[in-house]
């Protein structure tokens, strides 16, 4: 089990070590019966959004199934899927 | 009617939580050093809180949710605790402040003992919050508090010169003594935006159950009730340049304030101001001793308010019981209240960016607040205010220091 | 069946928990996810309590987390009947653990005259 704190502020890096900022919410899809976590919102954009700041711009979130292995205090993501620098 | 009744009681409620004993210390002290030159002051610290507190209703009539729900959602845990400590160290300086107020005011009506009063006082207010309703005490408080409009006549029957007033609206800075005037500007800002204001009344639109529909109830409440406040500050910072200025008295006494109404106004006078202050000063303690439970309360996730009364919410009731008893504690050393409120302004200066800004953040929110979210000019007016309360949270300190807390 | 899309942290995370009759018991302090690498995450529980301060703000944290009493409550996802503003459970509190110090502090303010209903 792992919980959501866990996951905030950790860093997110692609798997030929490019920093992709910290990741600062957790993006999800809550239906009547369940929560599923779909991806990670990275970056600064994500931690303004995170304080309700929006801009039209979609933020950046890496999809869940991105994430190859989560170590220590990163979060490694396949290189195909990380967004563009 | 009822409607037109809630409205009154409303801004009633409002002039009285405007003016506590922060206002009357900053505000004389400040006309009798500087005479009218800090009127503008109060005008700008008036607007801030306006902003503020038409926001923090309108976010807790449409979401529910007040204050301290709004600062631990959105600036984070730990901010969070920081944000909740530094709050309840100066709602607890601020309250034992408005009780000392109030045993001061008290003292000069009956005679009697100032500690025996200050005992008297937090028992009295211990079973009076624990037995009656949040409107009853309100009520009661509101209308005692009216009295301090005395201060209004006194104003004008000291007959100030009213060019120099109207100039003292323009914002300037003074040519001598900038330290202290600088001092002053902090001081009066802060007493006007004292965070526990926005706590309480945010909290007190939930008990009282307000929705979307109390939207213009909650603007004419803050607009008017703490305009009306406002023009009592005027008139206290009026009161001080006329009395004390010419005589080079510094009033370091809460009496010498009531004093004040006694020269143009005779006994009557005199006793008008010293009931409303007493008052004025005893609806401060009951928000701030209020403001410092339902912060607890809602950071930990606890029930709250006064309509679940003790029972429905014990611990609410035990916390705001602790705080009585430890301010109690805190007055029992024998610390003049006078400077324990300064103390409390300045320190609560500090804390005001972590009450604010998430209060911003909120109203912005379409998620909660539909189409009420921040239009153009509460968002403008809200930035604004943000940048003032920067520059005067990291300035208080250090003016503290320079001004060996405004006593030079 | 596709859902609304939330940011979790800033929508649920320390949001105010309320039980079927709208009683305030808790925030919710930490979500429990299961499902690792390679698995569709869900969150499976909400941690409500003192005692997951302590991972959400370093010493700070575990500071007041001591001071809280460190109780720890797990609540299952499934209890959720709703995520509005607060977030809205199926049951009452004391069924699923939550609001104790309340309940536990109810008949010593019972005692005193005058604390309501």
């Amino acid at each position: 089990m792992r919980t959501l704190s866990s996951f905030l502020r950790r860093e997110v890096v692609t798997e030929s070590g490019r920093s992709l900022g910290r990741c600062y919410d957790l993006r999800g899809e809550l239906s009547a019966t369940n929560l599923r976590v779909t991806g990670l919102c990275i970056g600064r954009r994500a931690l303004l959004e995170h304080l309700g700041i929006r801009d039209q711009k979609p933020q950046t979130v890496v999809p869940w199934e991105a994430i190859v292995r989560i170590e220590g205090k990163q979060i490694v993501v396949r290189d195909d899927d990380a967004p563009a620098p | 009617m009822s409607k037109v009744l809630g409205l009154g009681l409303g801004i009633i409620a409002a002039i009285g939580g405007f003016v506590d004993i922060g206002d009357l210390v900053f505000n004389v002290s400040a006309g009798a050093i500087f005479g009218y030159q800090l009127l503008w002051v109060i005008v700008i610290g008036l607007i801030g809180i306006i902003v503020y507190t038409e926001m923090c209703g309108r976010v807790a009539a449409v979401s529910g949710r007040a204050v301290f729900d709004a600062i631990r959602e959105r600036v984070g845990f730990k901010a969070a605790v920081v944000a909740l400590v530094s709050s309840e160290v100066v709602n607890l300086m601020t309250l034992a402040a408005e009780l000392g107020g109030v045993a001061i005011a008290l003292q000069l009506l009956s005679g009697l003992p100032y500690r025996w009063l200050i005992v008297l006082a937090v028992v009295a207010f211990a079973v009076v919050i624990w037995v009656t309703s949040f409107e009853w005490i309100e009520r009661v408080f509101g209308f005692g508090g009216l009295c301090m409009l005395v201060f209004v006549v006194v104003a004008v029957k000291l007959g100030p010169d009213w060019g120099k007033v109207g100039t003292g609206f323009v914002p300037h800075i003074s040519h001598v003594n900038r330290m202290l005037y600088a001092y002053f500007v902090v001081g009066i800002l802060g007493t006007a935006m004292t965070p526990y204001e926005v706590y309480f009344y945010s909290s007190g639109g939930i008990e009282d159950q307000w929705s979307e529909k109390d939207l213009g109830l909650n603007r004419a409440n803050a607009v008017l009730g703490y305009g009306l406040g406002g023009t009592l500050s005027f008139a206290l910072m009026i009161t001080g340049g006329a009395l004390f200025l010419s005589r080079g008295i510094s009033p370091q006494h809460l009496g010498t304030v009531a004093l004040a109404a006694e020269q143009p106004l005779g006994r009557l006078g005199l006793l008008l101001a010293l009931v409303g202050i007493l008052f004025a000063v005893g609806s401060a303690s009951i928000d701030t001793v209020f403001a410092g439970a339902y912060n607890l309360a809602q950071f930990c996730g606890w029930e709250w308010g006064r309509y679940r009364h003790p029972r429905g919410a014990p611990r609410f009731a035990l916390t705001w019981l602790v705080l009585l008893v430890l301010a109690l504690g805190i007055l029992m050393t024998g610390v003049d209240p006078v400077i324990l409120t300064e103390y409390a302004v300045l320190f609560s200066v500090v804390a005001l960016p972590l009450t604010y800004v998430p209060i911003l953040l909120v109203a912005n929110d379409k998620a909660y607040m539909g189409r009420h979210v921040n239009g153009r000019i509460a968002n403008g007016f809200g930035l604004l205010y943000l940048v003032v309360i920067m520059i005067v949270a990291l300035a208080a300190i250090p003016l503290m220091i320079l001004t060996n807390v405004g006593q030079n | 069946m596709s859902g609304k899309e939330i940011d979790i942290g800033l929508k649920v995370l320390d949001h105010q928990l309320l039980d079927k009759n709208g009683r305030r018991c808790g925030n919710v302090d930490d979500l429990a996810i299961e499902g690792g690498v390679g698995d569709v995450p869900e969150v499976v529980a909400i941690l409500c309590g003192p005692g997951y301060w302590g991972q959400r703000a370093g010493l700070i944290g575990r500071l007041a987390s001591w001071i809280g009493g460190g109780r720890r409550v797990r609540v299952p996802w499934s209890e959720v009947r709703n995520v509005d503003s607060a977030v809205e459970l199926k049951r009452g509190a004391t069924e699923l653990g939550l609001g104790r110090g309340d309940d536990r502090l109810r008949p010593y303010a019972d005692k005193i005259p005058g604390a309501g209903r």
